[in-house]
């Protein structure tokens, strides 16, 4: 059954093809949620938003884009507001960590560099970082990124040879090992 | 020698490529987990077929009201003219204890599905809706001569309380609330009390009768 078939009987509401539609989507949801989650509790509350969302907005598709371009983009959307909402809650703890006394410097361990490569992504401003995500980590094309994220090809260009840049400078010290 | 720096930063970006792969790798996708969660929601945002129970509810409702309405026609002299006070003394006992066991047999068959529905979000709203209902009845026997039977009463007003919080529920409402209205029937001893006293009072209406 191809997707306008699926999206003609969701519309008429039949569950099955709810169920249906879903199947066919969630991996790829999934997959690319999770990367931007790095969690399975957060991934799984913000797919589940996800297909919330498709489904209400299912009858103002159009079909511009394929569905599961579609569906990208309101996975992204979610996951960008929930990534927002998550820096400002640890925001407000480290502000707390910082107001106590603080003793001897801590001593950390060396981050090796897939820690340190972990921790560069997730400091990344959220437009790099999705960019970086579906191109670097995902496989998704240019032409992809831009419909999910409703830029320019360039813009996505331009977003990820910044990002490469800032990853960069983030591991400098590993390059010169 | 000098490392070009292009040269160096495509060598840096291959690196960075390679480990990013790395990066938060997914576990396989928890299908049916989300998916229960998304049906869920899909339900209690939908205009959801009524249950079964609601329009049972709402015929028990009318039943009520019918069997307060038989008691006051019953009673000597017919219909109630005079104050409250002697309105009460006026009406037909037998009816207050028909409308009294219809109503605690249904606010048993309420709270049976309720508990066994909570785990759905689309059902509070109905739960709430029909809790409401019951109550209005409820409040009408504690006021009525079905309440001077001690037991009855204290039947009545610990109902009462489990219906206004269930009342109170909305698909929105947390957890905790859940979990303190069944504490709360689980420790009043709602259902096997509710279980107990219909087949009594069936028993004794239907001597009286």
């Amino acid at each position: 059954m191809d997707d306008r078939e699926l999206i003609g009987r969701v519309l008429a509401g039949d569950p099955s093809a709810e169920r249906a539609l879903y199947d066919a989507h969630v991996d790829r949801v999934f997959r690319l949620v999770y990367r931007m989650a790095g969690d399975l509790d957060r991934a799984q509350d913000w797919v589940q938003e996800t297909f919330i969302r498709a489904f209400q907005r299912l009858p103002g598709f159009r079909g511009e884009s394929t569905l599961s371009t579609w569906l990208c983009s309101i996975a992204i959307s979610v996951a960008l507001n929930g990534l927002r909402k998550v820096r400002r809650v640890r925001d407000r703890e480290v502000a707390l960590e910082h107001a106590t006394p603080a003793g001897a410097p801590r001593a950390e361990p060396d981050p090796d560099l897939r820690t340190r490569l972990r921790e560069a992504i997730g400091a990344l401003p959220d437009g790099y970082r999705a960019v970086f995500v579906m191109h670097d980590v995902e496989g998704y094309t240019h032409e992809e990124i831009a419909r999910v994220l409703g830029v320019q090809p360039g813009t996505s260009k331009a977003q990820l040879f910044r990002a490469r840049a800032r990853l960069r400078e983030a591991l400098a010290d590993f390059a010169r090992d | 020698m000098a490392m070009d720096s292009d040269q160096h930063d495509e060598q840096m970006d291959q690196r960075i490529r390679e480990l990013a792969r790395s990066f938060n790798p997914p576990p396989p996708a928890p299908r049916e987990v989300m998916w229960r969660a998304i049906a869920a929601r899909r339900v209690a945002t939908r205009p959801a077929p009524q249950p079964r129970w609601v329009p049972w509810a709402a015929a028990a409702g009318v039943l009520l009201a019918f069997g307060i309405g038989i008691g006051r026609i019953s009673a000597p002299g017919g219909p109630a003219r005079g104050t409250a006070s002697t309105e009460v003394r006026r009406v037909n006992p037998t009816a207050y204890r028909m409308a009294t066991l219809e109503h605690l047999a249904r606010a048993e068959a309420f709270l049976t599905l309720f508990r066994a529905s909570l785990e759905r979000p689309g059902d509070r709203r109905l739960a709430s809706a029909t809790a409401r209902q019951l109550l209005a009845g409820n409040r009408l026997l504690l006021d009525s001569p079905a309440a001077r039977d001690r037991n009855t009463r204290l039947l009545l007003e610990d109902l009462e309380l489990v219906l206004a919080e269930i009342a109170q529920l909305s698909p929105g409402s947390p957890r905790e609330d859940l979990e303190l209205i069944r504490e709360g029937m689980e420790r009043g001893d709602m259902l096997p009390r509710l279980r107990t006293a219909v087949p009594v009072r069936a028993a004794s209406n239907q001597g009286a009768l």
